[in-house]
């Protein structure tokens, strides 16, 4: 058995080998899936256990379950798929030691045996729920924002000596009750330990999370004494250290930073213009004032309940919030027809938690606010709240709606609240009034915010002036980041390599070892548009090869390209591992637009001189690049 | 076997580990992720011999339930390593 379990590890070794280049990579991973199938067997021989029918039923169970989601899963969710598997074998590393902890007065157990079990179902459990919170946080159901609770080092402190202290009982003393208040408090430190990481550090989180869940396997393999396990744990425990180093490097942060949540930079929104106050009730002047927002409040009301519209609320704030607008709810303590109403009915669309803010929490802020939105609510926003003495509403707290720049009253009709008393709000002369069916009402407002978004289009010059520096290259790079994935732009980006190779221009893609939201994250998206990896640069491959380089084309990546990580001293980013774009003799930029990273650091090559700039959803912005450049190519056809 | 022999095949298993998998360029580096994960799920072996082992029938549940996660743990995770490993392809050859 010893034997056989060497040559299993032997082959899974041989299949990492093979996983190092990907002519062989396919190979590598079904040789360490048939070594798992041949362990699986083997064990089921050795043990005497193959008749043992429910172990096979579990068996098939477990693995229809996996080959359905693993056949259907988009490659978009990867990130969380992958996380939610960490989490799996958190857990299944976590039942192996509630077995033993709870089976040692059958068997023989030995001392550290039940150590190893009690130190494996606390690192399982971790693994367990810090891999769901982690899946929740890149499927967006959870805020991408770090919660840091008040003394959260602190708790964080004591959950761990606690979860300690409750290993030592657990493994001295059969106690059924320390052994569930060790999954708990596992559970709970999994929580605590990844709120605080931001979205963007989710490669980090992920990797390090990939690192326990092998760290978890092999610590159950010691209690079971089964030497395959422990060798393949140890194996993926490496793995998952070598990315997180990796990660943590090619962010220019270490670990401890990341996990304390002490990494998110603050977002310096312009307080600049006040949208104009449009008086008009119309829909479009309601659209361009949205459009112009940076702050918008939302205050839905009973009125959202009843057409149903809290879908299209979500889509709003989506919308909005997608454009850098800063979206929050507005919620009053007696909105709807039940204490909570609108939280539930928001929380059922996934609404974040963390968007949605009391009466006093955000009355204040309304007087800074660009637009507020009301869908369906009337009483709780009524001004006559304020002055008109004698009447039935006067006292009632209310939301400042009014305050506000400007508002838009997505109501059904003028007609009084419950209160009975006229809204003097829609008198307001910074009001406009869009009447009816809140739902469609909405419906029309985001269709026609969308197209504003989609066809924003680009400055025909500058459009001109790229295609013709990209008809005259002969030496191209494209640097892909993570907005080409929030774009979805891999396809334009196959595109556009396309048309500029038929033109006879040689063509590669340079990817920052951190580029996107987990190792590999672009290589895996252009690998599914079919972009030949032969054509993929990582950073030491090509970064000698920039100063050679006509045009560099930016696609969604910033701190990644920023030249300040060479040069700025005392930033967050100085130090870190650049793509150096700027040595090539021009620059063009498709970003979302020019606010700093995720470092925090202003980035100085849009300022440069040889720097194009194309502003806007990466995925629209290569369209229309992609026309022109398509165009070049049918002119020159003729000439040549 | 002892705890020293265990201990001895983890540190040699990470070591080796960790030589290999520090060969795999940033290109693979998510399907080797996933592999990895999948990996992870050889507890399926340690699941088995519990559940096998277990006398009492909680124990024994207990013992299924980590098989079938760890099944679903190594298969998906296989599985879904193997959809993205096929997607990467070479420019020369062509397929």
């Amino acid at each position: 058995m010893v034997i056989l379990y060497a040559l299993c590890a032997a082959a899974i070794l041989l299949g990492i080998r093979w996983m190092s280049s990907p002519e062989t990579a396919v190979r590598g991973n079904l040789t360490g899936a048939s070594a798992v199938l041949v362990a699986v067997v083997a064990v089921l021989i050795a043990e005497g256990l193959l008749s043992a029918v429910h172990l096979w039923m579990a068996l098939l169970i477990g693995s229809a379950i996996g080959l359905f989601f693993g056949r259907t899963m988009p490659i978009i969710a990867m990130p969380q798929f992958v996380a939610m598997l960490n989490g799996l074998g958190g857990a299944a590393s976590a039942f192996i030691a509630l077995v033993v902890l709870f089976g040692r007065e059958g068997g023989a157990v030995s001392n550290w045996a039940l150590w190893a079990a009690s130190l494996a179902l606390l690192v399982g459990g971790l693994t367990l729920s810090g891999s769901l919170v982690a899946a929740g946080k890149l499927s967006a159901r959870l805020t991408q924002r770090p919660v840091v609770l008040p003394f959260h080092q602190v708790w964080v402190t004591l959950t761990a000596l606690l979860g300690v202290a409750l290993l030592v009982i657990t493994s001295l003393q059969t106690s059924t009750l320390a052994v569930l208040a060790l999954v708990a408090v596992a559970l709970l430190f999994g929580v605590l330990f990844t709120v605080p990481i931001g979205g963007a550090d989710m490669p980090v989180t992920i990797s390090l999370l990939n690192s326990f869940s092998g760290l978890a396997g092999a610590i159950a393999g010691f209690s079971v004494n089964n030497l395959l396990v422990v060798a393949a744990g140890g194996i993926v425990g490496a793995a998952g250290l070598i990315l997180t180093q990796i990660m943590c490097r090619g962010m220019n942060r270490n670990l401890a930073q990341i996990l304390t949540g002490k990494t998110t930079s603050a977002a310096s929104p312009d307080s600049g213009q006040r949208s104009r106050t449009g008086q008009s009730a119309s829909l479009a002047s309601a659209v361009s004032v949205l459009n112009e927002a940076r702050s918008v409040i939302i205050v839905p009301g009973y009125g959202m309940a009843v057409s149903q519209a809290q879908e299209q609320v979500k889509e709003l704030i989506d919308l909005l919030a997608s454009e850098g607008c800063d979206v929050r709810v507005a919620i009053h303590p007696v909105a709807g027809r039940m204490p909570g109403h609108m939280n539930v009915l928001l929380a059922e669309v996934d609404v974040p938690y963390d968007r949605l803010f009391a009466l006093e929490q955000i009355n204040d802020a309304f007087a800074d606010t660009d637009v507020v939105v009301i869908v369906g609510a009337n009483d709780v926003v009524n001004p006559a709240a304020l002055r008109a003495k004698g009447t039935a509403i006067y006292g009632m707290p209310i939301l400042n709606a009014h305050e506000a720049q400007h508002v838009i009253v997505c109501n059904f009709d003028t007609n009084p609240g419950y209160a009975g008393v006229d809204n003097t709000l829609y008198e307001e002369p910074n009001c406009s009034l869009l009447l009816g069916d809140a739902k469609k009402t909405l419906n029309a407002m985001l269709r026609q915010l969308r197209e504003h978004s989609g066809d924003e289009s680009l400055d025909p010059r500058i459009l001109a002036e790229v295609a013709s520096k990209l008809a005259h290259a002969k030496n191209v790079v494209i640097v892909p980041g993570y907005g080409m994935a929030v774009a979805q732009a891999q396809q334009e980006v196959k595109r556009l390599m396309e048309l500029l190779e038929d033109l006879g221009c040689r063509v590669r893609i340079a990817i920052h070892p951190v580029a996107g939201r987990m190792p590999g994250h672009m290589n895996v998206l252009l690998a599914e548009v079919d972009v030949p990896y032969s054509k993929l640069f990582a950073l030491e491959q090509i970064n000698d090869a920039f100063s050679e380089v006509d045009v560099s084309i930016i696609v969604g990546a910033n701190d990644v390209v920023n030249p300040a990580a060479l040069d700025a001293k005392g930033t967050a980013i100085y130090g870190m591992p650049i793509l150096n774009v700027h040595q090539s003799r021009s620059v063009v930029i498709c970003n979302f637009d020019t606010n700093p990273g995720y470092s925090g650091v202003p980035n100085p090559l849009y300022d440069d001189d040889k720097a194009l700039l194309l502003l806007g959803d990466a995925r629209s912005t290569l369209k229309q690049l992609n026309e022109y450049v398509s165009e070049l190519e049918t002119s020159q056809a003729p000439a040549e | 076997m002892q705890f020293l022999v265990l201990l001895v095949v983890l540190a040699v298993a990470a070591w080796l580990g960790y030589r290999a998998i520090s060969e795999v360029p940033s290109l693979l580096h998510t399907p080797l992720m996933s592999g990895m994960n999948a990996l992870s799920g050889i507890t399926v072996v340690g699941a088995l011999v519990a559940a096998g082992a277990a006398v009492a029938w909680g124990h024994s549940l207990l013992g299924l339930i980590a098989v079938v996660l760890a099944a679903v743990n190594v298969v998906g995770g296989f599985v879904v390593t193997h959809r993205m490993l096929k997607m990467f392809r070479s420019g020369r050859g062509g397929s």
